[in-house]
């Protein structure tokens, strides 16, 4: 079939939904059609990430943002192979680590670490801290058992925490921040190049939320690193991100830079999570519409786009076809038939 | 745990293990009659009397000694049994548990099925089978018989066991830390040696316990059924050969009994120790 030649552009961003890609020799990651699903069995298959495409530039901080079960946590599991995705690419560094062997994979490990939600979960209760923050050495016998001792101490000193009170400690005996704290210490004993946060200050206190974002601020700083940063609260997220990147149901709405989004969300979804963020004024009236019901099942998304079912603007159109991600204004990309003006 | 240890149960407790322990093994070095030395002159002679501390039962055997002959092999199959099929359960259930997919699937099924068959039936049938001799008239030796009462147990306490490890590992390998050892490259293996096996061994210790009281019934119960070690060398036997006296010598059946229920109790207890501070040190977490 002979096509005209406008619609060539649209058939390759219809096949990849790759538009806010940028040349992959320039990215430090490159996620293409990612596609993560999980059998529940009986023949039902849930898609937590549908087609999800990224990437990431050497010392940019990405923030995934989004309602609890939108695929974004399963989305950074599925980046280190934990799951392995079901389809899709992620080139880091160059290569493409989905078709890696085991040992191959292992070998890639250290230069991508994580810090999980749940900071008690992420330390073993049975070993105390300085155990915690050398196992990731011991691993990969880096140096011996001083120098192994001394960069444990360095890096304890680094996250905050003074190492002759908190060597010989467990788990339990640390407030949640604490042992966040010692999670990045231990994410970073390997020097890693791409860090992935996945809501690391959600089960925080407000006031130690600030301490451990500044504290991954300096350690980004410091050790140059690259942060993937999930999260559901976008207050949190506009202090770090260098773009952030808005999901729902498994799929991308919406990726700008903090400033554009938070003042000019085009796509619905964004709007109103926007327009959700507590601001502290009570003078203030709230202007935005709030999302009224409950997310699909992921088991049985809507057709067309996936919000649809939730939008104040949906058509016919937007049950028939689905949205493609499309430049919008410089770096502001969105997938929305009818977006806001 | 100090509150625990200073309680008198908890002290009651480990007198007993203590007392049975020291006598199963060093019992054959006590200047005590031989546990099959027949007293011709003192049948069914009840306790502290003509020199016989607990007394004899009807074939004139001294029932101390063979109560503490009897505690060898009581123990020995009930530790041993649950010691083996402990293990093998466990390298069963945590391997099943965190490589998960059809090979978690049969275990578990494998599991359920020798579960759902009663412990006494399932004991019984490998009795049945293992320690027959082809000619029916050469009576199986008591070592043969001994043996194959720990395999049957033994097969009876891995599903047991394993059961407990497979779930203990689940809620364990989906533990974040988990997730982080793995993302910084530790292998499987050093990742269950590591992590998992430390963190389940406090439950699988506990229902260990709660298993050596079931077996030592279970032994009991295979022998007055006539299918446990011969001869009246365990306490379970002991009790088998009583029960025609108890009428007139109730103490011949009560004394084994006695044993047997205080060790069950004193398994139970300390199962039931070990899981309160499984219990705290999970609280705490």
């Amino acid at each position: 079939m002979l096509l005209p030649a406008w619609s060539r552009t649209l058939t390759t961003t219809i096949d990849g939904n790759t538009a806010h890609l940028r040349p992959a020799d320039q990215t430090l990651l490159q996620i293409k059609d990612l596609v993560v699903e999980f059998d529940l069995g009986g023949g039902r298959i849930v898609k937590a990430v549908s087609n999800v495409s990224l990437d990431l530039v050497e010392g940019e901080t990405l923030s995934i943002v989004g309602e609890s079960g939108c695929g974004k946590s399963t989305l950074g599991k599925a980046i280190l192979q934990l799951p392995a995705p079901t389809s899709g690419s992620i080139v880091f560094q160059g290569t493409d680590i989905t078709k890696l062997k085991k040992k191959e994979l292992r070998n890639v490990r250290p230069a991508m670490q994580m810090i999980f939600q749940d900071p008690v979960s992420s330390l073993d209760p049975r070993f105390p801290v300085s155990r915690a923050v050398e196992e990731p050495l011991k691993i990969w016998n880096r140096g011996n058992e001083a120098e192994r001792s001394a960069k444990v101490d360095e890096l304890l000193n680094s996250v905050g925490l003074d190492p002759a009170l908190v060597r010989d400690r467990r788990p339990y005996e640390f407030s949640g921040g604490q042992c966040q704290r010692i999670s990045i210490a231990r994410a970073l004993a390997l020097e890693p190049k791409l860090l992935i946060c996945d809501e690391p200050v959600s089960a925080l206190d407000v006031s130690v939320q600030a301490q451990i974002l500044n504290l991954l601020q300096d350690m980004k700083d410091a050790y140059g690193l690259t942060l993937i940063f999930i999260s559901h609260d976008l207050a949190v997220v506009k202090a770090v991100s260098t773009r952030i990147m808005v999901m729902y149901l498994g799929k991308i709405c919406e990726i700008a830079t903090p400033d554009e989004l938070y003042s000019r969300p085009l796509h619905h979804y964004t709007s109103a999570l926007v327009g959700s963020v507590p601001v502290p004024d009570p003078e203030r009236k709230v202007s935005a519409t709030l999302l009224e019901g409950e997310p699909p099942s992921p088991l049985d998304p809507p057709s067309g786009c996936r919000f649809r079912t939730r939008c104040p603007a949906a058509t016919e159109l937007c049950a028939t076809e689905e949205p493609m991600l499309r430049l919008a204004a410089d770096g502001h990309y969105v997938a929305c038939h009818h977006p806001r003006a | 745990m100090d509150s625990v240890k200073k309680s008198w149960v908890f002290r009651i407790t480990i007198a007993w293990f203590t007392l049975i322990i020291f006598f199963a093994i060093f019992g054959p070095l006590l200047p005590l009659p031989k546990w099959d030395q027949v007293f011709d002159d003192a049948l069914s002679v009840t306790p502290f009397k003509q020199g016989h501390i607990l007394g004899t039962d009807s074939n004139g055997y001294d029932i101390f000694s063979g109560i503490i002959y009897g505690a060898r092999i009581s123990l020995f199959i009930s530790f041993t049994a649950v010691f083996v099929g402990g293990t093998i359960g466990s390298a069963i259930g945590i391997t099943a548990a965190y490589i998960r997919g059809k090979f978690d699937y049969v275990v578990s099924t494998l599991f359920n099925v020798v579960l759902s068959i009663p412990n006494l039936v399932l004991s019984l049938a490998l009795i049945a089978v293992l320690a027959t001799n082809v000619d029916p008239n050469v009576p199986t030796s008591t070592g043969r018989r001994i043996m194959v009462l720990v395999i049957s147990l033994t097969i009876v306490i891995i599903p047991i066991l394993g059961r407990i490890a497979r779930a203990a590992t689940l809620s364990w390998s989906n533990r974040e830390f988990v997730l982080a050892a793995r993302s910084m490259g530790s292998k499987d293996r050093n990742i269950i040696w590591r992590h998992i096996v430390p963190n389940v061994l406090p439950a699988i210790f506990a229902v260990a316990f709660l298993a050596i009281g079931v077996v030592i019934v279970a032994e009991a119960s295979l022998s007055l059924l006539g299918a446990g070690v011969p001869d009246g060398t365990s306490w379970g036997s002991m009790v088998a050969r009583g029960r025609n006296d108890i009428e007139f010598a109730p103490h011949i059946i009560i004394i084994p009994l006695v044993c047997i229920a205080f060790t069950v109790i004193a398994c139970n207890y300390i199962g039931d120790v070990i899981r309160k501070q499984l219990d705290q040190r999970q609280a705490k977490l």
